[in-house]
């Protein structure tokens, strides 16, 4: 009989998948874990107490983390619907489509640096605005893209038959295609919402070390050697897009798909 | 009523195109501009006009190619690394990662950004990490220092498996929708019914497709890693480094005389980059167009 070596690479690739989230979290309880130890002598729930503790900064930076986010993701999603009808309907299509793929795909933290003297001149250096206008740089192109299949053949249709029916465009708007589409923005706001959330590099050149998000904390306590609290920040970091995942993997898997 | 041209359909507005090229054109637009006028010294601090200096001191310095070639290298291998486990994982066990349970598994590591990864794998390989403990318990090391110098090393070692532990995961989810999209089981039944065995099947079938219909995302991904930016600098070297860390060190020098030359790498790295990406999509459309 042909033994499978099916089973083996199977538990190999659990194992491999869950080892990061169960070490993390086990590095976020611990305190004291001097070499060559392989368990950390003190476990608790004291680092993650510190969440609360303002000297700390984790639950603002959590909460820069969060409205941060949510600003870009809305603006993005919103903003990147309308301008993907633009681009859809206009006559270079594919060109502007290819223009909108350069911004998302160069480093962002180049890109960043090359704007900052621009953001110093409008003030927006060092501060939230600064960051969330940013992030929307690369955020936009991306759900412009994101939502270039909507613009299709029957969806255009169905726009020329609400205005053949006397719909103007903020009824064709408003009572057809944000319905139509609500599965798509949704879908487009978790990504862009992630993408916000994950982001280091613009936020650190753009927000100048000022504007504390968790990303900015994981880099601190990893230059600190402050593992512990390093691993509860990824702890915190990491928390949400799994829970997006439980409520549904299209919210974390399309992006640059 | 006089029925005219569906409304929605007028794109009336210029309106509407100079909100595209204001919002997505301009930031771009206005990034590369100043960053090349900085190059020639046409705008900055100490500069006080036109002037190729830069451009001839970082064409004839070793530096920018080096780390090109350091990036691309790196790029290039963890992109093949991760291309090849994800293609042997899901035409190997295509079957098992369909489980609902085994699939949810597959997701998982999408929750994980850039940085944290690098953090995970600082912790796994750093002389006082992980494997290192265990190493020593084992009686394999006998001190810390003899552990192998995996992070900041000068095979770069770290950052390579940490970008694959970031794209592999997504690769394998991207193949196996490809896998079930292009129908490629009904195709190998037909090879198989045809004569060939099912490994061969597997080999001169499926894995041709996976491959051909990859290319664009594959090349994008190449072109996403030439520019990372958070792995290479928790878990590179000092040198070489890769691009967006020297680009950004050069740019973020105390000698402010230093700084048009990190604005020239920016521009050398920009065109570089949107050339490539130019190409990737002409010869995507030029596909569409003739295949």
């Amino acid at each position: 009989m042909v033994k499978s070596w099916k089973p083996f690479f199977v538990t190999i690739l659990i194992v491999l998948v869950l080892f990061p989230f169960i070490y993390l979290l086990l590095l976020s309880m611990s305190s004291g874990w001097a070499f060559p130890q392989i368990i950390p002598s003190n476990f608790g729930f004291d680092n993650w107490k510190a969440i609360t503790q303002s000297e700390v900064g984790l639950f603002t930076a959590l909460m820069n983390s969060i409205l941060i986010a949510l600003t870009v993701a809305s603006i993005a999603t919103f903003g990147g619907f309308i301008l993907s009808r633009i681009v859809a309907y206009h006559k270079q299509k594919n060109s502007l489509i290819l223009i909108s793929y350069f911004p998302y795909i160069l480093s962002p933290v180049v890109f960043g640096a090359c704007l900052s003297f621009f953001f110093m001149k409008v003030n927006l250096f060092g501060n939230m605005g600064g960051v969330i206008i940013a992030q929307l740089i690369i955020s936009l192109p991306y759900a412009l893209i994101f939502f270039g299949s909507f613009w299709n053949e029957k969806n255009r249709n169905i726009e020329n038959l609400v205005a053949t029916l006397g719909g103007n465009k903020i009824v064709s708007f408003v009572k057809v295609l944000l319905p139509l589409a609500k599965g798509l923005l949704l879908v487009c706001f978790f990504q862009t919402f992630l993408i916000s959330w994950f982001e280091y590099g613009l936020t650190a050149i753009i927000g100048l070390g000022k504007v504390q998000t968790l990303t900015i904390k994981v880099f601190l306590y990893i230059k600190e050697a402050n593992f512990f609290y390093g691993a509860l920040s990824s702890c915190l970091l990491i928390m949400p897009p799994v829970i997006l995942l439980y409520l549904n993997k299209r919210f974390v898997f399309n992006r640059m798909s | 009523m006089k029925i005219s041209e569906p409304m929605l359909l007028k794109n009336r507005g210029n309106i509407g195109i100079l909100l595209f090229f204001g919002v997505i054109i301009m930031p771009f637009a206005i990034a590369f501009l100043y960053a090349l006028l900085y190059s020639f010294g046409l705008v900055g601090i100490l500069n006080d006009g036109f002037t190729i200096a830069y451009w001839l001191t970082v064409l004839s310095a070793p530096q920018l190619g080096y780390s090109f070639l350091y990036s691309a290298l790196i790029a290039a291998v963890s992109v093949i690394f991760s291309v090849g486990l994800s293609l042997f994982t899901v035409l190997y066990l295509k079957k098992a990662l369909n489980k609902p349970f085994i699939n949810f598994m597959l997701y998982m590591p999408l929750a994980i950004p850039g940085i944290v990864s690098a953090f995970f794998t600082y912790q796994l390989f750093a002389r006082t990490g992980f494997f290192s403990r265990l190493s020593y318990q084992l009686g394999i090391i006998t001190e810390a220092a003899s552990f192998p110098d995996l992070i900041n090393d000068q095979f770069a070692f770290g950052i390579i498996l940490t970008f694959i532990s970031l794209l592999a995961p997504f690769f394998i989810l991207f193949y196996l929708n490809l896998y079930k999209n292009e129908n490629l089981e009904a195709l190998e039944r037909v090879a198989i019914s045809l004569g060939a065995n099912p490994k061969l099947a597997t080999l001169k079938v499926s894995l041709p497709i996976l491959l051909k219909k990859s290319q664009t995302v594959v090349l994008l991904y190449f072109i996403f890693l030439l520019g990372a930016y958070e792995v290479p600098l928790i878990l590179g070297q000092e040198s070489p480094q890769m691009l967006s860390v020297l680009i950004l060190q050069e740019l973020r020098q105390f000698d402010l005389n230093k700084i048009p030359e990190g604005y020239t790498m920016a521009v050398i790295y920009t065109s570089v980059v949107s050339l490539i990406t130019f190409f990737i999509f002409r010869s995507q459309k030029n596909k569409v167009i003739h295949g």
